[in-house]
């Protein structure tokens, strides 16, 4: 009996020990103390060194973008880290091209800050901030699209472009432990910066379309981060080409308000895919742009409508319409924005018509 | 069963509202490393391997993804469709990468069984031997696969 409680005893001490040990370990081997953050060579920040880059720079209000919350499984925080990062993780390799990583392209969320760090980031994203906003109005667009109005109060204001999106913050609730955020591209100008406007398509057993399409009220409050994203209006004459599917209409819609406040005189064509007539939205919107804008054109496609549905527009598939709408291909830029698919389809087809690839810009939903 | 602190996020992981709304493993109550286990003596059975199964499965993938969200036709026998779906998902069991959300759809024209999978399914069938528990909206049945496969 004696000797059972003396190993009990001896085997206790030890743990403890052991466990003691860890503490004391973790605090000296892993207190990295005070680390800078050297930004672009001008803005240094002090930090407490031991976390991750991202959410360090995330508690110094500069927001690179993130959809997994730093769990390194969006591959979307990048930056070029110019010294100081240690090496390349095997968590970051799935996520980085060869020359993205000879380019010392890093994700953020993978490196731990434990010395003095030199990080270049793009310029605009000094310009992405937290935002409070009050759900102003959900309007039904279709039986699987909403339409946000959020209007700002902390910050009151957003300067964005037309084309660039915001990640919305779903906190936790009922059906999901833990908030997520998810990306979506702004619908509204970018000249009506007190509020903006999201298209969102409910995802089957999404966490953040659920939210919004089941929980979401309106009067409620609701974050989000941005403006995000290199998808805008490039500032040329050149004649444009819009080319959108499904919920892909949003950033497009921004687009062409903004081109229609400014009384734009360049060309444009905007082809719309959808499967059936239930899935068009916004139709009367861009047939009023067509009648306002002289040299705007709006073509919805669809590639499956129902036999009864008496639908008289276009059939068929984006591509082959293409060619109809592109007058001095040297001289055009297209703007894509939906599926995969339909982006790699159109691309082949554009390039097949001789629009440059570098004039080719889109915004895919994978 | 005693689970080790990996197994223990995996687990959670897997739980619903933790990377999906409905989870990994529907009403099973099976630790998920016994329903792999049964899986795989289901494959044994079969005579086939997960691994060929997963690699039928992204080549179809991959004929889906290349057909812009339509039908087709491969082969003479799978009828072949992918629902397009904003977003990407991440391997439960902590496996670097994400994956599609949308969903491919194969019907085996000569015996007319159906199945539908996502790009993450293929995965945690290749990598993982995983088909998801019984009940799980995105479950598998290995026997079901195999048919639109390779069955006739």
């Amino acid at each position: 009996m004696v000797a059972i409680v003396t190993t009990v005893a001896v085997l206790s001490g030890l743990t403890g020990f052991l466990a003691l040990l860890l503490i004391l370990a973790e605090s000296v081997v892993a207190n990295y103390g005070e680390c800078t953050i050297e930004i672009n060579k001008k803005k240094k920040l002090e930090v407490i060194g031991g976390s991750s880059l991202l959410s360090l720079l995330d508690e110094h209000g500069i927001y690179l973008a993130s959809a997994c919350g730093g769990r390194g499984s969006c591959g979307y925080c990048k930056c070029t880290v110019l010294d100081g990062g240690g090496p390349v993780l095997p968590t970051e390799k799935p996520f980085l091209s060869i020359e993205e990583q000879e380019a010392d392209v890093r994700l953020a969320c993978q490196i731990k800050v434990k010395n003095d760090i030199f990080i270049k980031i793009p310029e605009e994203i000094f310009n992405i901030q937290q935002y409070k906003a009050t759900v102003q109005k959900i309007i039904d667009l279709t039986y699987d699209i909403k339409e946000l109005h959020l209007k700002l109060f902390e910050p009151p204001e957003i300067n964005f472009k037309a084309g660039q999106y915001v990640q919305l913050q779903t906190p936790a609730y009922e059906k999901s432990r833990q908030p997520v955020s998810r990306a979506y591209s702004i619908s509204s100008s970018p000249e009506h910066n007190d509020h903006i406007e999201l298209i969102i398509r409910r995802v089957p057993d999404g966490i953040c379309t659920t939210y919004v399409f089941d929980y979401l009220r309106e009067g409620d409050s609701i974050e989000f981060t941005g403006p995000f994203g290199d998808f805008y209006i490039r500032e040329t004459e050149a004649d444009m080409i819009f080319v959108a599917g499904g919920s892909g209409k949003a950033p497009i819609k921004a687009m062409v308000e903004l081109l229609h406040s400014q009384n734009s005189r360049r060309r444009m064509a905007y082809l719309f895919g959808a499967r059936t007539k239930k899935d068009l939205y916004y139709t009367e919107l861009f047939d009023e742009f067509q009648k306002k804008m002289q040299n705007f054109t709006f073509v919805p496609i669809l590639s499956n409508p129902e036999e009864d549905s008496e639908w008289k527009g276009k059939t068929g598939f984006i591509p082959a319409y293409l060619n109809d709408y592109i007058k001095d291909p040297e001289k055009t830029e297209a703007y894509l924005c939906g599926s995969p698919g339909m982006i790699a389809a159109v691309e082949k087809k554009l390039l097949e018509l001789n629009i440059p690839k570098d004039k080719i810009y889109y915004d895919s939903f994978a | 069963m005693k689970l080790t602190p990996r197994e223990k996020q995996i687990q959670a992981r897997m739980q619903p509202g933790a990377i999906t709304i409905n989870g990994f493993l529907g009403d099973d109550e099976r630790h998920f490393h016994e329903i792999i286990s049964d899986d795989r003596r289901t494959l044994e059975r079969l005579g086939i391997t997960a691994q060929e199964l997963a690699d039928k499965m992204k080549y179809l993938t991959d004929r889906a993804f290349d057909n812009y969200d339509e039908t087709m036709i491969v082969e003479e026998i799978y009828e072949v469709s992918y629902n397009t779906v904003r977003g990407r998902l991440i391997c439960p069991f902590m496996h670097p990468g994400s994956y599609r959300k949308g969903e491919v759809v194969v019907k085996n024209l000569k015996n007319n069984l159906t199945v539908k999978w996502t790009p993450l399914s293929v995965h945690m069938i290749e990598v993982h031997g995983f088909f998801e528990g019984k009940g799980s909206k995105n479950r598998i049945e290995p026997e079901i696969l195999y048919r639109v496969l390779f069955g006739n």
